[in-house]
């Protein structure tokens, strides 16, 4: 480990100011966000863009947003897509990656370049879509839960955490005449907490935060996900679906929720789980997980 | 005899175990790549599709458009890779001139958030702040700057895909820079203390050499992902006004194919971008296993 001596130079205060400033500009424009969706309705508009408190305080905003049904519908989507497919990416990952760490595994080659093939060539959009037309998930939630469904990158790291467990631990296990499934879920899998929080949680970020095929695979309102939703409102500038058509026809006190609130509050909304997992995520990742340093 | 049977038998677990996960990648990455061939085909509806050979390739490379297109992936590529380069590198010595505490975690912990935004949100943050009436514009106004467009102008937008892009990544990104650093040797650091090196001469002599395998790493192997300009990220800071600008290669596909429905010509751009993109991670990944003995996997 470095041994860095404390001194307070010039410098020093000149790259922690660096710093600070980086960090300021992640943090304030979330904080202003967040103060504009806590304020109270009739303050909302006279927050700018520095304000780090919310004008009033109330919980307006998030109530219209969680009683807008297209939320509610959208929300749950996602998390269904969101868990569904982490559990099922984390079991064919953890599987495949045991699998393909077997020394004596016949084939274990020719299915390495398989794999690295897979993660070269990527296929395409129109094929995409086509794929799910002919096999009925389209506008079928089980799209998206098998939509990159395994990341090769990620199995590939799985499988370095599986050829760290050294041989001895498995091997009076088969003499004993444990099956592989036995060694797999007795050994291996309770000493891959690491891997299967860290990797899991990078699975989990990358479905809730998918929006692109979400919004090419399912088309209707039903099967609607937030972040389409979310861009709905934030891109589109879509004010029927972000105050409802009726409230807009009214013009009543819902209609008239400044804009720039509403906007913050649905994105607050869409960051629930990512900063709940957040934490998590930090607690968990070691240098080891990601020092590949490969970025997608 | 009976060792051999058991082993046979025990390996078709192992094949079963697999099988899930190799089903997966046949039908759901296979079976679209292999149908990929459609850009050698006309495509009908209610007959067989018609094999045409290059013809789609023909038609794709004499559209204008797409040279712009492509001429922009590139551009905007360039920008991120190049441009971006030195970002995390620098950030993750300024953080190593600070020892493991609260200061370091705090700023650390605060960087790799943004990395976990979806594009959605990230645009939905910056257009608040980046809009002509928008907090950054408020403050340059403070400094006689007069409102900059980052959103809508043709001259920005380029700029403030870049920008997004750092304010996204600087921090997770310069991760595999700090463990880096923090695997040199503590006696590196006494020696040159002992010859009274400044802590400039301990960057340039001691820390850049540590991190030089990690820099060509990196580097090298964001350029085999050069035709991926950042769909999601274009798809989120698209409009009108600066489309022209920033229309990448996958924006044009999707446009194509699943918005016009021509779906030769569309699949035909794609393929042309994954196997050049195959082609370019393949001799990134060889080269930088021969320099540094890092790869791609």
């Amino acid at each position: 480990m470095a041994v860095v001596k404390k001194r307070f130079t010039i410098g020093k205060i000149l790259i922690a100011f660096i710093l600070v400033f980086i960090a300021l500009t992640i943090i304030v424009p979330l904080v202003n966000l967040l103060a504009r969706s806590l304020s109270d309705p009739a303050e909302a508009y006279l927050v700018t863009g520095t304000d780090m408190l919310p004008r009033g305080f109330s919980l307006f905003h998030y109530q219209v947003v969680f009683n807008n049904p297209l939320i509610g519908i959208s929300f749950r989507n996602s998390l269904f897509i969101t868990i569904t497919g982490t559990v099922l990416s984390l079991l064919l990952t953890s599987t495949a990656a045991y699998v393909l760490t077997r020394k004596n595994l016949a084939g274990k080659k020719p299915l390495m370049y398989f794999l690295i093939f897979m993660m070269i060539m990527v296929p395409g959009m129109v094929q995409e879509y086509f794929l799910m037309k002919d096999l009925h998930l389209l506008d079928n939630l089980m799209s998206m839960v098998f939509y990159k469904a395994v990341s090769v990158y990620y199995l590939v790291i799985f499988m370095r955490f599986f050829e760290d467990v050294p041989v001895s631990i498995v091997e009076s296990s088969m003499l004993d005449g444990a099956g592989h499934w036995t060694i797999f879920c007795r050994i291996y899998m309770p000493l891959m907490k690491v891997p299967t929080v860290t990797i899991g949680m990078f699975y989990f970020v990358t479905k809730w935060n998918e929006f692109f095929y979400s919004s090419i695979f399912l088309s209707s309102e039903k099967n609607t996900v937030l972040q389409v939703l979310l861009r709905k409102f934030v891109v589109e500038n879509d004010q029927v679906n972000m105050y409802g058509l009726a409230n807009i026809n009214a013009n009543n006190i819902i209609a008239q929720l400044d804009m720039e609130a509403m906007k913050a509050t649905t994105i607050w909304v869409a960051l629930i789980p990512i900063l709940i997992i957040y934490p998590i995520v930090l607690k968990y990742h070691t240098s080891g997980v990601l020092s590949g340093g490969v970025k997608e | 005899m009976k060792k051999n049977i058991k082993r046979i038998k025990g390996d078709i677990v192992l094949y079963i175990m697999l099988l899930p996960t190799l089903v997966y990648f046949l039908v759901f990455h296979l079976k679209p790549i292999y149908e990929m061939k459609l850009a050698f085909f006309d495509f009908r509806i209610f007959e067989s599709d018609v094999f045409v050979g290059l013809k789609w390739f023909g038609k794709l490379f004499s559209t204008p458009m797409f040279w712009r297109i492509l001429k922009n992936t590139l551009i905007i590529s360039f920008m991120k890779i190049f441009m971006f380069f030195p970002l995390p590198i620098i950030f993750a010595i300024c953080l190593n001139e600070f020892s493991i505490g609260p200061f370091r975690k705090s700023i650390q912990v605060v960087s790799y958030l943004p990395h976990f935004l979806s594009w959605v949100v990230i645009a939905g943050v910056w257009f608040s702040f980046m809009g002509k009436s928008g907090a950054v514009n408020t403050v340059l106004g403070i400094f006689g700057i007069g409102p900059i467009d980052f959103l809508t102008s043709k001259d920005t937008i380029r700029w403030t895909l870049f920008m997004s892009e750092a304010w996204r990544s600087v921090g997770w990104d310069s991760i595999v820079f700090s463990a880096a650093i923090l695997t040199i040797d503590s006696t590196l650091y006494e020696a040159a203390e002992i010859d009274g090196a400044s802590r400039w001469m301990v960057m340039k002599k001691i820390i850049l050499p540590a991190l030089f395998p990690t820099m060509v790493t990196v580097l090298i192997l964001n350029v085999g992902f050069i035709l991926n300009a950042g769909l999601d990220q274009v798809m989120n800071f698209s409009n009108d006004a600066v489309l022209s600008k920033i229309d990448i290669l996958d924006t044009y596909v999707y446009r194509i194919g699943l918005k016009n429905g021509q779906y030769s010509l569309a699949t035909a751009a794609n393929l042309f971008k994954g196997i050049i993109g195959a082609v370019l991670v393949i001799s990134t990944h060889i080269t930088s296993k021969k320099l540094t003995g890092k790869g791609a996997w």
